[in-house]
């Protein structure tokens, strides 16, 4: 009685709701629309919100033997003259470049004879969708590099952080002793602490270490927050874990360390994984500290980051580039999205 | 097991990360701290680089720019999430898929949120299509001119759609989860929807979000790679951009190094200061509310 | 015109939905406490609910003095309640939780600090009115939830469960209390609850309810000893009574309630009743203290079968004994005078005072 809706308020209610998806969503399906756009769409305006997989030319036979290419802009001209030619691989590149359709220029000639007996028509290509990843991959510097990069810089951020973590998170959990308050709050400052802070002085240690520029010195920075964060999400894991469980494998024979291994810590592993991704977020999703700590083995973010401001007129590239950025950082958010509400103060999910 | 050992076994445990902090994070903030306090010439100094920085381009600006855009998006997201979150906080058909939706725009990585806005925003971009298709303007906008304030609020908005959407998944987590019954109670002793709400749901909400709050306002000073990417360097200075800025954009100079320590000191202390209130806010909740230690 | 009047109530969740409360009839005079008794799902939770004016009704009426309170808001019936988990607001001292009703009815300060005072005495917290709830135990916040719906001084006091939450010996000891501040009040009451024994201990009058339906309103010596139902007469008592297949089997002038391993003679009172159910078969009930045990294997008048002692269970002022007859592998015999009986011990067994209970196999219903 106290939350029933009439018709009214059930409207607003659907209206507020689909708005707020459509808020959400529009913007993304722009974003991935624009990911699958070859050059020639991406000069056009409006732009649409749908990835499109073909691409009309419309062709006219001349009679020295070459072909007059006309697009349509969508811009209410109509047909626009672009090249004339007979030129195969000019067409290849044409094609490849402004359309993103990936052909064999003498196929393509091929194709267009037929207006000579036919007359001037239109034809339809299929664009090859992923020519923009593949591109990003080309013209980027070390993007592939950057990519395996980022995926070393995570599992060794993960590494440390779990390990280092998850026992000082056992030791709080389970042992009373004289500073552990201390300690927790020490372990909140720096977890709050923001890495750029350091980041600096950390490179200039680094290079005394000969760690800069390499994997692991960045994921010395990472793990700095995530083992704190681990030794607390895992504290107050061990803390649930009921001790009687521990105790029973004791009492049938188990030493500490087979108990650890064999009961506590499987129980802990939800928490594990959870602290883990968290971990790898970190260190896939950071720009700022790479870009401090790195000279030529950058991550995937750093080169995206730079990608956008060397190529401004390819930004199609850099898009896909974030695209592939963005997956794995998505699945993973996902993956721990009962564990968010507490990172924020508490609520569970 | 021995009783000395069992006694020294949680400092054992803890060995590993004291040592990994003192190398790794102590070291470090002592020697940023250090040479915020040694001058250019290596002698030290208490103020010479903190004048530096007073007197460094857009200074005040990135100063104020942190905290106008740490506080108005802040209070923005909350104010729009709170007032979703109780419309939505019913259950309904569709919850699940939009709990999904709503977190993809936290989930994305701020580069690639940067660039997702960046082809909204230039000039034959997304943003402009979609207005003129709905016949909201006549005349494309050319957003990248922004500067100053409008410039602000532009990353505003932009931070405003990354967040929100996640904010307003806690709030209804925290009002679905509050106890049915303490609404239920405050109805049946009179109270009416709005009374509950302003008496019952929001005060016991209150430290929870407060929290949250302080953690969201932690991220937001640390902003500065949707500002780069999206206008550029310079174009809408921050604490953090600024430590990019001297890093990245013009690296090797002697005082730009010196700037770039002396902005992440500030940026650190700022950070600090929120955390010391966030440790006092949350201690003085669990024992006004408590309640977790039934 | 009883004081308030549940006429035909019904209540589904969906238009479609099964009924939780089917066609509920119910009268209860002003100052009675009365108990809702029943298993979970029974529908009971669900009528306070409706009464209090959280749930809508699906059909039927209620009336207080007369009125009819369905399409009027809770505050506007009068009512006050007491919930299962206490329901006291966490973010408000004891005194702000016991305030704010007479707060929403606008009330002077002055008038409020009073009756926050006067009813914090009744229920002996007045000591508590600083702290907050988190900083009290269970028995405490029940105390401030009791003392937050007193001070409204409604004309329904409604309770849905409220001792559940609490330890056993706390729960005890505050039906006493509850009593004592209902004896006081006076306020009409209706308290929800799925422990018997604190139904039969607080009742003026229960109502036992089972499937969203009444099967029995009745003081609680009337539904203990004169059940109206199968359901009524295995829900109510501990241990519960033990049930037995029998048929009816008529041998001249006398009736026998005859099954696997026992043939009894039923009492002539009870001739007439069983009269139409010759050759029938039917469930026949006793009570664990209704049943006499003879150790010397004697048989009396009130002859039932013999049997040998599997368990014995001393409780101090009695024993539980365990044992088999036929089919029925748990039946549970209360003494007072065999408490110490050996484990295997052979008896005979007899019905006291001809204290069994006939049901109808389909209805369910008594026979008697």
């Amino acid at each position: 009685m106290m939350d029933r809706l009439n018709a009214v308020q059930k409207t607003v209610f659907a209206i507020i709701l689909a708005g707020m998806v459509m808020l959400v969503a529009i913007p993304l399906l722009f974003f991935i629309t624009v990911s699958f756009s070859n050059s020639t769409e991406m000069t056009q305006f409006p732009k649409n919100i749908f990835p499109s997989g073909e691409v009309t030319v419309y062709v006219e036979p001349k009679d020295d033997g070459k072909y007059e290419l006309f697009y349509d802009y969508q811009d209410g001209s109509g047909y626009t003259s672009i090249i004339t030619t007979n030129n195969a691989s000019k067409l290849e590149k044409h094609f490849a470049r402004q359309y993103a359709v990936v052909m064999d220029g003498e196929e393509i000639l091929e194709e267009f004879s037929r207006t000579r007996t036919e007359g001037a028509r239109e034809f339809t290509f299929r664009k090859d969708m992923f020519y923009n990843f593949k591109q990003f991959f080309k013209i980027v510097p070390n993007a592939g590099v950057a990519l395996k990069n980022s995926i070393i810089v995570s599992l060794y951020t993960i590494l440390i952080s779990l390990s280092l973590g998850s026992l000082a998170g056992y030791a709080i959990a389970r042992y009373q002793f004289k500073g552990r308050e201390q300690i927790n709050v020490g372990l909140l400052i720096v977890r709050m602490f923001p890495t750029v802070g350091i980041s600096i002085p950390m490179a200039v240690m680094l290079i005394k270490m000969g760690l800069y520029d390499t994997m692991i010195g960045l994921a010395f920075l990472y793990s700095i927050p995530n083992i704190a964060l681990t030794s607390w999400i895992t504290s107050s894991i061990f803390i649930g874990i009921n001790k009687e469980l521990e105790e029973a494998s004791y009492v049938f024979g188990a030493n500490s360390i087979q108990t650890f291994l064999k009961i506590t810590l499987p129980m802990a592993f939800p928490a594990m994984a959870a602290s883990s991704m968290y971990s790898f977020l970190t260190a896939w999703n950071d720009t700022i500290s790479a870009l401090i700590l790195t000279n030529e083995n950058q991550t995937l973010a750093l080169v995206v980051y730079k990608a956008i401001g060397t190529t401004s007129s390819g930004i199609q590239y850099a898009a896909a580039g974030s695209i592939v950025l963005i997956i794995p950082a998505l699945v993973f958010t996902f993956i721990i999205r009962k564990y968010i509400g507490q990172m924020w103060g508490g609520v569970e999910l | 097991m021995h009783k000395n050992m069992k006694k020294a076994t949680p400092y054992l445990l803890l060995f590993p990360i004291f040592i990994y902090y003192a190398v790794f994070w102590l070291a470090p903030v002592a020697s940023g701290i250090k040479e915020v306090f040694v001058g250019m010439d290596g002698d030290f100094t208490l103020t010479e680089n903190l004048k530096l920085m007073f007197r460094s381009d857009l200074f005040s600006e990135s100063v104020l720019n942190t905290a106008a855009f740490a506080a108005i998006s802040v209070v923005l997201q909350y104010v729009i999430a709170l007032v979703l979150a109780l419309l939505l906080s019913r259950k309904f058909i569709g919850s699940r898929f939009l709990m999904f939706i709503s977190m993809i725009p936290m989930a994305i990585t701020p580069t690639a949120t940067a660039i997702l806005w960046k082809t909204g925003l230039v000039k034959d971009g997304w943003i402009n299509s979609l207005l003129m298709g709905l016949h909201i303007i006549d005349n494309p906008i050319v957003f990248m001119n922004a500067e100053g304030f409008q410039a602000i609020l532009l990353l505003i908005v932009i931070d405003t759609w990354t967040v929100t959407p996640s904010v307003m998944i806690i709030l209804i987590a925290g009002l679905q989860g509050l106890q049915k019954e303490l609404k239920e109670a405050a109805y049946t002793f009179g109270a009416n929807k709005w009374q509950i709400l302003k008496d019952i749901t929001l005060p016991i909400l209150r430290p929870s979000i407060t929290t949250s709050v302080i953690m969201r306002m932690i991220a937001a000073v640390q902003v500065w790679s949707i500002a780069v990417m999206v206008l550029g360097y310079s174009k809408a200075p921050f604490l953090v951009e600024r430590i990019a800025f001297y890093v990245d954009a013009i690296p090797g100079v002697d005082t730009s190094t010196k700037l770039a320590y002396t902005y992440s000191f500030l940026t650190t202390i700022v950070v600090l200061l929120a955390t010391v209130i966030y440790l006092r806010v949350s201690g003085r909740n669990k024992i006004a509310a408590g309640g977790e230690d039934e | 015109m009883s004081y308030l009047e549940i006429k035909n109530l019904q209540k589904r969740y969906t238009a479609k939905g099964p009924l939780i409360v089917d066609n509920m009839n119910l009268s209860i005079e002003k100052g009675e406490f009365i108990v809702f008794l029943g298993p979970s799902g029974c529908g009971k939770t669900t009528t306070i609910r409706m009464i209090s004016g959280l749930e809508e009704i699906s059909g039927g009426d209620i009336t207080v003095d007369g009125e009819s309170i369905v399409n009027k808001l809770p505050r506007e019936r009068g009512v006050s309640m007491i919930f299962q988990s206490y329901a006291v607001w966490p973010h408000m001292t004891v005194y702000d939780n016991i305030a704010y009703p007479l707060k929403l009815q606008k009330l002077p300060k002055d008038e409020i600090k009073k009756r926050v005072q006067a009813a914090a005495e009744a229920t002996e917290i007045q000591g508590l009115l600083k702290r907050y709830p988190a900083q009290m135990s269970g028995g405490q916040r029940q105390r401030v939830a009791v003392s937050r719906a007193i001070v409204v001084e409604p004309r329904l006091f409604l309770m849905d469960e409220p001792l559940s939450n609490l330890d056993a010996k706390l729960r005890v000891s505050m039906r006493t209390e509850l009593k004592r501040i209902h004896t006081k009040q006076g306020s009409t009451s209706i308290f929800v609850t799925h422990d018997q024994s604190e139904a039969m201990s607080m009742a003026d009058r229960i109502v036992v309810m089972y499937k969203g339906k009444i099967e029995q309103i009745g003081t609680p010596m009337e539904v203990y000893q004169d059940s109206a139902t199968r359901f009524v007469a295995e829900f109510i008592g501990t241990p519960p009574t033990n049930f037995f297949d029998a048929s009816i089997v008529r041998e001249g002038q006398e009736i026998y309630a005859r099954g696997e391993g026992f043939d009894y003679k039923v009492p002539s009172s009870l001739h007439s009743a069983l009269a139409g159910y010759a050759g029938k078969e039917i469930d026949m009930g006793i009570r664990p203290e209704y049943i006499d045990i003879l150790p010397d294997q004697r048989k009396q008048d009130g002859y039932f079968c013999d049997a040998r002692i599997d368990f014995v269970e001393p409780q101090g002022s009695h024993s539980i004994l365990i044992t088999e007859i036929g089919a029925n592998k748990n039946v549970k015999i209360h003494t007072v005078d065999h408490m110490d009986i050996k484990q295997g011990t052979k008896v005979s067994c007899h019905v006291k005072n001809g204290m069994v209970m006939f049901f109808d196999k389909e209805s369910s219903k008594r026979i008697k």
